[in-house]
């Protein structure tokens, strides 16, 4: 009998035991999964833990605990605060998943910190990186943050209008026999290549031009060839272009071609498609304020302004560089994560590598857009 | 016994081969026929047989009296190319065989105009590839004249006349210097088939713009965009402004609308303003500090 | 203290065929109602069957991850439901198969049960099967066929060791074995962790049984010979497992699972995901929870019941997931590719000889009381259960696929492969609809695609629910579509609308009412069979299509051969430690 008490004690305090310690100390993949809890476990008795809490909870979007952890709460609406992080209009902050987070302490006093927090969030088409400026402050035993509100700008009600040219297409119908006309498919050409042996493959960057007075659905694929002909590798430009194109205009691609070397390859093989598609001149994005910020951590940056009327939800910057020749160098990207509105500048930052960002003597940029519940 | 049985089985044979020497029929085929046309097929012989005449994508089944003359309606046999006729008796089977050609009045054309929209002034642009055939599609191998001919908006007229080889002919012609819808036709006897090329403006020539203020911006619009010939160059058509300044640049696609690209670029003292469509470089201002 | 012997009809056994009666009342209904088909795997089971409907003695699949081997994954349970299907049709003979689990359930934990409690507790135990919560989680929420019938297997399997390794009956020795082999056939991961959790408190039984035993026993049975019998059939099982599932371990050892790890909420701690907790803790236990002090003190108590709470207590560890460390001690790596419900379903089953003790107890003491308390507590666990699929269901807007099907199967459109997204576990609907190939899937340990493995994403179709591994995963697929002929995407949640955008994607029609929309690329060339090593042969083709089916139609003739009448001898009755246990005990 007492063995069998002392078996049953055993039995109960080993399993507390071990949630205890499975809970204070989570494994991995319970921590990946942990929605709430976490500033039970780590309070906010230090302006690290404080900063870690709240993002956590923006991670998990539990918008009124985070809210109410602030210390400036009183300033602003917990709409405000929602809208800071994840836009007014859906863009990509509003899907955007937060994948981790890092904090950098800037200074730190005894009853007030700054803390530099890297929010990296997680979308579809990529991720992207948010940095904010902390204040954390100390209320009785507890540090809370001063969140740096950001109200994003409200569009008045307002008639813009709207009248850019629209391309429709008919096209021929299957039961038109094979002389039949169809509508041409638009004339487009490379006007610019250059294949670079960088990181760990090639990558070809160049320009394509719409030639034609009509919009092209364009893509460009590239074949890489051994000595003897036989093809290495084919891939797309994917999202480093703008696939549609309007008359006259200009697009950069890249294609990247991972674990190959440029000394194994002979030929390449350019393929750029077009078809004919429906389309609109609208919206216009103008790209303006562009500025070459300098290594350390080269980058361009600038703003995005919204010359239409209608809300872009998700915008794509493509940026071509070019050195004091003409010749180019280096094309870069970037998706901006807030809507553009119209007349209301949104910024937008493209890294440029370091060796790169030497060489770079002008730039050219254009925008392609997303906006949900469009016909594409 | 062995040799009663020999004598007889011989009697036999020789008695089959003469009852079928005396039944034997021959088939009277023309050497070639034009399709659809009618026509008549002579046999020899006695008794009943079934004729047949087998060819691409058509049989033919008839029961003939031999000796008779066995006829075909017009339209009977209508698709050229080679046909067998067999002729099967009581007891033997004739064959032979016969062409069927195409119809020598051409009833059709399949005209391929390619492309069917290109700039305008271009020697040798435009490609037309006619194919002839006649009432039933059969391919007309005989050469035959077919006359190509481009008329553009403004009345201009280009003409070709050329033979067919083997059913089919082409030909190339240019792009006229005004821009619009161009009427291509081919034509053979009396078939006439008819593309639409459309003319477009090519490249923008001599790409300007202008700039004045507009607040605290500057309104920078195109001159009327046109390509070398004069013809305006269409709406939707991007042109690029492009303003560099110290330390910056501002970079807007516009679509040319009412003939003219138009909007507003930050205004900068001493800002470089340039403006460019596709590959073609207009002129640049230099605001504040104009040279 | 004498106790006076009920003579009330609940101081005796429920009859088997009134708990079979039981099962038939609570789970034919909702089987007939097809309510699994709205569970979690359900529909993974019916497409692989629906493959070896039309494809018996070929395992390569086409249709999912632009090929696959059926033989990763034991064929015996979807097997019976294609040969069923040919009468009644995939969606009935998945109901029919699940029923016969359901039942073998009932049988098992009675047989089990005997083997620690006596025969009226066996069947309190057996009764409670039918209600058991996480038995109707598995059936009616997360649909695994597989684990639900490999489990019955195994019950009735281990009262044949027990005689085996006890007495040396040879014919127990051949039927239990076939039967391990049969529910090896089943599922593999019941094989791998679930059979040392459900053999070793038997072989532990056996070692107490032994001590027990006076000198004078002729049964007493000595450790070299316990070693014996118990060598002898874990080889000859483990060789017949090895010959019967040859292709699964070649295919495991050839291409071991070395995909970055996936997320599953069943790893979670209980604690700090208190939703989760809910849906895999006190959904599965339901009732039960309130049975643990009476499991842990009893189990305690009484030196026979140890082995077996010990075996319950690893399994409740283990499938608590990430609230202990356990799991990931025990398990290693197989802790982040193992989902961790199929222990708490192992725990609940090893929990149930104590819940017929419980239940006999409180009804001797309670009397109807108790039998409506019980009954109450059995219904509740059972509808919780069954309800939580509709609380949350596996899809949460249910909607058809049969028009994407249509889609697929008309004007040449099978000729290339697609992807869906947002469709959930649809596919596995789809994938039975359509003729086309896809190259997604819901078969993880399937996949060879590298865009697939090196991402920690589960389903294409879900990428936004893996985070970034699992939209790195589609975009590495997207960015290869030329590769593997892939022109379609069915789209029916906008999110993906941005990447398909800008990566080259046209909207050409849209399906359902518009809430589908169809994705097409330019240029991507007709898919071509992908000529991977990873096909089986063709002499793997015929073993996989004969052997685990016919291990389980062995399994049931061997099984029917009648018992010698050794049960009847006396098995020594294990001294109680309290005087209150009920553990006379009749071995059958």
């Amino acid at each position: 009998m007492s063995n069998g008490r002392i078996l049953a004690i055993v039995i109960v305090s080993v399993t507390v035991a071990l949630i205890v310690v499975g809970t204070l100390w989570p494994i991995p993949a319970a921590v990946a999964m942990a929605s709430s809890g976490s500033d039970l476990l780590r309070p906010s008795t230090s302006p690290q833990a404080a900063v870690a809490n709240l993002a956590d909870e923006i991670g998990r979007l539990a918008w009124e605990k985070a809210y109410s952890s602030l210390a400036n709460n009183n300033e602003f609406t917990e709409l405000d605060f929602v809208h800071d992080l994840t836009g007014s209009y859906p863009s990509l902050r509003a899907y955007a998943t937060l994948d981790s987070f890092d904090q950098q302490p800037l200074h730190a006093s005894a009853d007030e910190a700054q803390i530099q927090l890297k929010l990296h969030w997680s979308t579809v088409v990529g991720s992207f990186l948010d940095t904010r400026t902390l204040r954390v402050v100390k209320t009785g035993d507890r540090w809370a943050v001063a969140w740096p509100v950001v109200k994003e700008p409200r569009v008045p009600p307002q008639v813009i209008p709207v009248n850019y040219l629209r391309w429709d297409v008919i096209y021929r119908g299957p039961e038109d026999d094979w002389a039949a006309q169809d509508v041409e498919a638009p004339h487009v050409r490379i006007v610019d290549m250059h294949p670079v042996e960088r990181g760990d493959g090639v990558i070809i960057m160049g320009e394509l031009l719409n030639e034609d007075v009509v919009p092209a659905y364009v893509t460009v694929k590239a074949t890489l060839l051994a000595q003897n002909g036989s093809a290495i590798a084919t891939e797309d430009s994917f999202d480093k272009i703008s696939h549609i194109l309007l008359p006259k205009q200009v697009t950069p691609f890249l294609i990247a071609f991972h674990n190959v070397s440029l000394s194994d390859v002979a030929n390449i093989h350019m393929e750029p498609s077009a078809s004919l598609i429906a389309a609109s001149a609208d919206p216009v994005i103008e790209i303006e304020d562009q500025h070459l910020n300098p290594a350390p951590g080269a980058s361009l940056s600038g703003n995005l302004l919204n010359q239409s009327g209608q809300v872009v939800n998700v915008a794509h910057v493509l940026e071509t560089f070019y050195d004091k020749t003409g010749q180019l160098v280096w094309v870069s990207d970037q998706f901006v994560d807030r809507a553009l509105l119209p007349q209301t500048p949104v910024s937008f930052t493209i890294p440029i590598p370091a060796d790169i960002a030497a060489k770079v003597a002008s730039e050219r940029a254009i925008s392609a857009t997303y906006s949900s519940g469009r016909f594409q | 016994m062995k040799f009663r049985f020999a004598f007889l089985l011989a009697g036999l044979v020789l008695a089959a081969t003469q009852l079928a020497l005396t039944q034997t029929v021959v088939l009277g085929l023309p050497k070639t026929i034009e399709a659809g046309s009618a026509f008549s097929i002579q046999s020899t012989g006695a008794g009943k047989a079934v004729l047949y005449i087998v060819g691409s994508g058509q049989v033919l089944r008839r029961d003939v009296q031999l000796g008779e003359t066995t006829f075909f309606a017009p339209g009977d046999l209508h698709n050229a190319g080679r046909y067998i006729a067999v002729l099967v008796g009581a007891s033997s089977t004739e064959n032979g065989e016969f062409d069927v050609t195409a119809a020598r009045q051409p009833a059709a054309l399949s005209f391929l105009a390619k492309p069917s929209r290109l700039p305008v002034d271009l020697h040798d642009g435009i490609s037309g590839v006619a194919y002839v055939f006649d009432t039933y599609r059969n391919l007309v191998l005989a050469p035959t004249q077919v006359s190509f001919q481009l008329s553009n908006i403004n009345g201009a007229v280009q003409t070709r006349t050329v033979l067919t080889h083997n059913g089919v002919t082409w030909t190339k012609m240019d792009s006229a210097a005004k821009e619009g819808a161009a009427r291509f036709v081919a034509s053979a006897g009396n078939a006439t088939s008819t593309r639409v090329i459309q003319q477009v403006p090519g490249d923008p020539c001599h790409l300007r713009m202008s700039a004045q203020p507009s607040g605290q911006r500057l309104a920078v619009v195109t001159e009327p965009v046109r390509d070398c010939s004069g013809n305006a160059v269409p709406d939707g058509t991007i042109v690029t402004f492009t303003e560099t300044y110290k330390g910056g640049e501002a970079t807007v696609d516009v679509p040319l609308k009412r003939g003219v690209a138009r909007t507003e670029m930050p205004a900068y003292n001493g800002a470089k303003l340039s403006v460019a469509t596709g590959v073609v470089v207009g002129n640049e201002i230099y605001w504040g500090n104009v040279r | 203290m004498h106790k006076t012997e009920s003579v009330a009809p609940a101081s005796r056994p429920i009859p088997l065929s009134m708990i079979f009666m039981a099962a038939l009342v609570v789970h034919l209904p909702l089987l007939l109602m097809k309510l699994p088909l709205k569970s979690y795997d359900a529909n993974f089971h019916i497409f692989f069957a629906s493959h070896y409907l039309h494809n018996w003695f070929d395992p390569w699949n086409s249709k999912w991850y632009a090929g696959f081997s059926q033989t990763t994954y034991p064929p015996m349970p979807q097997q019976w439901l294609a040969l069923l299907s040919r009468i009644i049709g995939l969606d009935m003979a998945y109901m029919a198969v699940q029923f016969a689990a359901i039942l073998l359930l009932a049988l098992g934990v009675y047989r089990f049960s005997l083997l620690w409690v006596d025969h009226r507790a066996a069947s309190f135990a057996s009764l409670a099967s039918v209600f058991l919560g996480s038995e109707c989680f598995l059936v009616y929420s997360a649909g695994q066929l597989s684990t639900t019938f490999a489990a019955p297997l195994y019950l009735n399997a281990l009262p044949y060791l027990f005689q085996w390794v006890r007495h040396g009956n040879r014919r127990s020795f051949l039927k239990g074995g076939m039967l391990f082999v049969a529910a090896a056939a089943a599922h593999h991961v019941t094989l791998l962790f679930g059979s040392l959790l459900f053999a070793l408190p038997v072989l532990a039984l056996v070692i107490l049984d032994r001590q027990h035993s006076g000198r004078g026993d002729r049964e007493r049975l000595s450790l070299p010979v316990f070693f014996f019998r118990t060598g002898s059939i874990v080889l000859v099982v483990g060789a017949a497992v090895a010959l019967v599932l040859l292709p699964f371990w070649i295919a495991l050892i050839h291409y071991p699972v070395t995909q970055t790890p996936i997320p599953h909420p069943s790893r979670a701690n209980y604690l700090l995901s208190p939703q989760w907790g809910l849906n895999y803790f006190v959904v599965p236990y339901g009732a039960l929870i309130l049975a643990l002090p009476f499991i842990v003190w009893r189990g305690s108590s009484v030196a026979r019941l140890r082995p077996l709470l010990l075996g319950f207590w690893v399994a409740l560890l283990v499938g608590l997931g990430g609230t202990t460390p356990v799991g990931r001690l025990l398990l290693g790596r197989a802790f982040d590719v193992l989902t961790m419900e199929r222990f708490s379903y192992w725990a609940t089953l090893l929990a149930l000889p104590f819940v017929g003790l419980l239940a006999v107890e409180l009804i001797d003491r309670f009397q109807m009381r108790a039998v409506v308390g019980l009954t109450i507590a059995g219904a509740l666990t059972c509808g919780l259960a069954v309800a939580w699929a509709s609380y949350r269901p596996a899809d949460a807007t249910d909607f058809k696929v049969d028009t994407v099907a249509s889609w697929l199967n008309r004007d040449g459109h099978d000729r290339y492969r697609y992807v869906t997204l947002g469709f959930g576990n649809k596919i596995s609907r789809l994938a039975v609809l359509t003729d086309a190939s896809s190259v997604d899937g819901e078969w993880n340990s399937g996949r060879m695609l590298p865009e697939l493995t090196q991402y920690g994403g589960g389903a294409l179709t879900s990428s936004k629910y893996f985070g970034k591994p699992g939209l790195d995963a589609l975009s590495a697929m997207l960015h290869h579509a030329d590769r593997y002929g892939l022109k379609w995407i069915f789209v029916r949640d906008p999110y993906y609308e941005p990447l398909l955008v800008f990566g080259g994607w046209r909207r050409v029609d849209d399906l359902e009412d518009k809430t589908i929309t169809v994705w097409s690329k330019e240029d991507v060339p007709p898919a071509v069979p992908v000529n991977a090593p990873q096909i089986p042969p063709r002499w793997q083709g015929l073993m996989w299509g004969i052997l685990p089916i016919g291990s389980s139609i062995l399994a049931m003739f061997l099984v029917l051969i009648p018992e010698r009448l050794w049960h009847r001898r006396r098995v020594l009755q294990p001294s109680a430690t309290h005087e209150n246990l009920v553990l006379g005990r009749l071995a059958s």
